[in-house]
């Protein structure tokens, strides 16, 4: 069963090379991506899938790309 | 000169038994070469999708080989088809390993980087063939195959007397024939300073497995040692010099 999330990493973020990271894993997990806003502070997006599949996006962009360090994560319903 | 985009062995058959994995690269890439329980090979890229763990460290289980990191299961097309962790997850057809095509001839295990590289034009076995060894030298394959070229092989079937004849097959398969005897040295690219050449007797197995399987052993160590062993320099010494020193 489907369910849609909004997701907020912050922390101390390159915006292309974490955007770019996402983008990878949304497509590696099959899951639809959008992202809404992108800066060095935080990234916020959208994505929609199977909950499983939402877990493993939020834990894989947890640790993020090697040049970018999240220091929390805000996920609420969308 | 042999490219990723031709076929290449990439092992002896026999050194894959059922249900087993090993790994191995093909200019410069890691591949995973497995047997699945029903004696199917399989190449695939040597990365788990999920962490990037080698595939090769893996088990086997049936058609299914599992990575040893978080027990991911992949079908013999590459894709992933159970997730521990997630059990009712209908996983999607994206979490997908690379294979590369994959034939067995010649008592090797053949496979090409190209998935558009057409049909593999070694020749099906008719007599049968009996494993020697897999040698793996510090050298280009084009250093390896010139020495390959330079060699004699001592006949196991008949007389001492026979002439050695090199062949091409393929510009991945050698032959080296003499008397009644006929080895097939398969050539495998791993870097442009390493390769690895596999031995086998064409031929039937009650006729050289053991002693003929011995025989052909010391010649295939022979040629690793000529490969790995450059000739020495020699440098000439006048007459009157060796005079004086004695």
């Amino acid at each position: 069963m489907n369910e849609k999330a909004r997701l907020v990493f912050k922390g101390h973020l390159y915006p292309e090379a974490f955007v770019e990271f996402a983008r990878h894993r949304a497509r590696r997990l099959d899951i639809v991506l959008d992202v809404a806003s992108a800066d060095g502070e935080a990234v916020n997006v959208t994505v929609e899938g199977p909950v499983d599949l939402l877990d493993a996006f939020e834990m894989a962009c947890s640790l993020g790309p090697y040049d970018c360090l999240v220091l929390d994560v805000v996920r609420t319903a969308a | 000169m042999t490219t990723g985009n031709m076929w290449q062995p990439v092992s002896l058959s026999h050194s894959i038994e059922t249900a087993t994995s090993a790994g191995t690269r093909l200019c410069g890439e890691d591949l995973v070469v497995w047997r699945d329980s029903s004696g199917v090979a399989h190449v695939w890229e040597d990365r788990c999708p999920h962490r990037g763990m080698r595939l090769s460290f893996g088990f086997v289980r049936g058609d299914h080989i599992a990575c040893l990191y978080h027990g991911w299961q992949y079908d013999t097309g590459g894709q992933c088809q159970y997730i521990p962790a997630h059990p009712d997850l209908e996983v999607p057809k994206t979490i997908k390993v690379p294979v590369y095509l994959t034939e067995e001839r010649a008592g090797m295990i053949w496979t090409t980087l190209a998935a558009d590289a057409g049909p593999l034009t070694v020749p099906a076995d008719e007599t049968g063939t009996v494993p020697v060894q897999s040698l793996y030298v510090d050298c280009s394959a084009d250093a390896a195959i010139a020495v390959l070229e330079s060699m004699t092989l001592a006949p196991f079937s008949a007389g001492r007397d026979a002439e050695t004849t090199v062949s091409v097959v393929t510009p991945s398969l050698y032959s080296v024939s003499t008397g009644q005897d006929l080895l097939l040295v398969g050539i495998q690219t791993i870097t442009d300073e390493r390769t690895a050449l596999h031995v086998v007797i064409s031929g039937l197995p009650e006729v050289y497995e053991g002693g003929g399987q011995a025989h052909f052993l010391s010649w295939a160590l022979d040629l690793r040692y000529r490969i790995e062993t450059p000739p020495k320099k020699t440098f000439a010494v006048p007459a009157h010099t060796v005079a004086e020193a004695l």
